[in-house]
């Protein structure tokens, strides 16, 4: 048996069958116009010959291209037939019936492979030069008091909230920093889907406290929910991402330590 | 305003902002016509070069912004390593580059001049904002047609489309051009 040694070859991955070939023609140091489809067809079978002993997926534009190239050849070999295919070729990729067809996609292609190459240049540019950026997830809004920001703004998914809120958690930068206003609304909110609780013992959706339609309501049961778990009032049960969250009363044994800290902390801000 | 009061709030402007500034608004905060304000970004510019300062002002997409001196990156990318993105594929590349000049143009032109399908690759590009669905063509099927944000010329510091290099069209005497470069490479081997 050949050893597995001989499979760490490795290939370059190519873009497509355009990239491929215009890698065979530059390996053959001949400019696109003058390579003979007789030998560009031979190189690129024997290169999808490789690919197949290495093992290697062929994604079906490369066969498509194998067989545009086999009929190019062919065609050179047999004798012209005055034009009169006009057989409509199926929905194909390639619809390449000339050897100069084939040279002008790939001369096109060759254009715009360059000036991706230059869009590269200018990405690797533009990585050495740091803006001042709040990663675009702050937005900088005006309430009756100051300005404040606030996590919701141009938000298209609950889960852009979440993951905006973790981040502001997660560094440390998180004390309750609604303004009086929504500090009012969401302790409001906090006391509503407590007594929800306490009446209803036992763990319900988080979608059961929504009282009002639009986003607001439920950015505001959100991060009541969020609140009311920081300070162990409550369980958040969510099964799997995007999955509805269940939400429970903490037994009262756990909640007893960490209330009053914490209780203290969110109403005592002054503005 | 004075003079040198305005050269100081455009600093100020700039520092702020996330986003390239038009002329236009920096002209209504100065008060001031859009192309004094311009001359004055230029100053700004130069200032902050003779200076020796560690952030420049440059044009992009449209308006200018405040960024660090590319020779930095080294050092700073060990304080932020953690927010740099990873580049984009040679495959989103070339989809970009199509686009670019041939926009607004559907993803059969695109996948007919790479030769490879793309929808995957353009799906991720309008995720992170870099091409936008621009319209759909008259014609069956009435397909979707693509177009660059201004983010992609954000995302590659383009200052507009004009800022990217001029297609040279293939013509008989560049031939010889080509031959060159065989050489060339014929030589580094």
């Amino acid at each position: 048996m050949v050893q597995q040694e001989e499979y760490t070859i490795k290939l370059p991955t190519f873009e497509g069958p355009f990239d491929l070939l215009f890698h065979l023609i530059k390996k053959a140091e001949v400019d696109i116009w003058s390579i003979s489809i007789a030998d560009i067809t031979e190189q690129y079978l024997a290169y999808l010959q490789s690919m197949k002993e290495l093992n290697l997926d062929i994604a079906s534009e490369f066969l498509v291209m194998a067989a545009t190239l086999l009929r190019l050849k062919s065609k050179l070999l047999l004798p012209r037939a005055p034009r009169s295919e006009e057989m409509e070729e199926e929905e194909e990729l390639f619809e390449i019936n000339t050897a100069e067809e084939l040279f002008q996609r790939l001369e096109e292609y060759r254009l715009f492979k360059e000036v991706a190459h230059y869009l590269q240049q200018k990405e690797e540019d533009q990585k050495k030069v740091f803006l001042r950026s709040t990663g675009g997830q702050k937005v900088m809004v005006f309430t009756q008091q100051e300005s404040v920001y606030t996590i919701w703004e141009g938000a298209h998914h609950l889960s852009d909230i979440m993951q905006r809120f973790a981040r502001v958690a997660l560094a440390g930068e998180y004390m309750p920093a609604f303004s009086a206003v929504e500090d009012f609304v969401i302790s409001q909110k906090a006391d509503y889907i407590q007594s929800v609780l306490n009446q209803k013992k036992r763990a319900m959706p988080m979608k059961a406290f929504v009282t009002k339609t639009g986003l607001w309501d439920i950015i505001v049961v959100f991060i009541a929910l969020l609140e009311m778990s920081r300070q162990g009032k409550v369980n958040l049960l969510q099964e799997k991402p995007f999955g509805a969250i269940l939400v429970s009363l903490k037994p009262e044994s756990e909640m007893v330590e960490k209330e009053g800290e914490s209780g203290e902390r969110t109403t005592k801000k002054d503005y | 305003m004075e003079k040198e009061q305005q050269k100081k709030t455009i600093e100020a402007l700039l520092f702020l902002s996330e986003e390239p500034v038009k002329p236009d608004k920096l002209a209504v905060v100065l008060s001031a016509a859009p192309e004094e304000a311009e001359a004055m970004v230029r100053e700004l510019q130069e200032d902050l070069f003779s200076a020796g300062r560690g952030l420049q002002v440059f044009e992009t997409a449209g308006g200018y912004q405040m960024g660090t001196l590319p020779e930095l990156a080294p050092y700073l990318e060990k304080a932020f390593s953690e927010d740099i993105s990873s580049n984009l594929s040679n495959a989103a590349l070339e989809a970009l580059a199509i686009i670019a000049y041939k926009q607004p143009v559907t993803r059969i032109e695109i996948e007919s001049i790479r030769g490879v399908r793309s929808k995957h690759v353009l799906e991720n590009l309008v995720k992170r904002k870099l091409i936008k669905i621009s319209g759909r063509k008259d014609g069956p099927g009435r397909p979707i047609l693509y177009g660059t944000t201004a983010d992609f010329l954000k995302y590659f510091g383009l200052k507009d489309l004009g800022d990217l290099p001029q297609l040279e069209v293939e013509e008989e005497e560049t031939k010889t051009v080509q031959q060159d470069e065989a050489d060339d490479n014929s030589a580094q081997a």
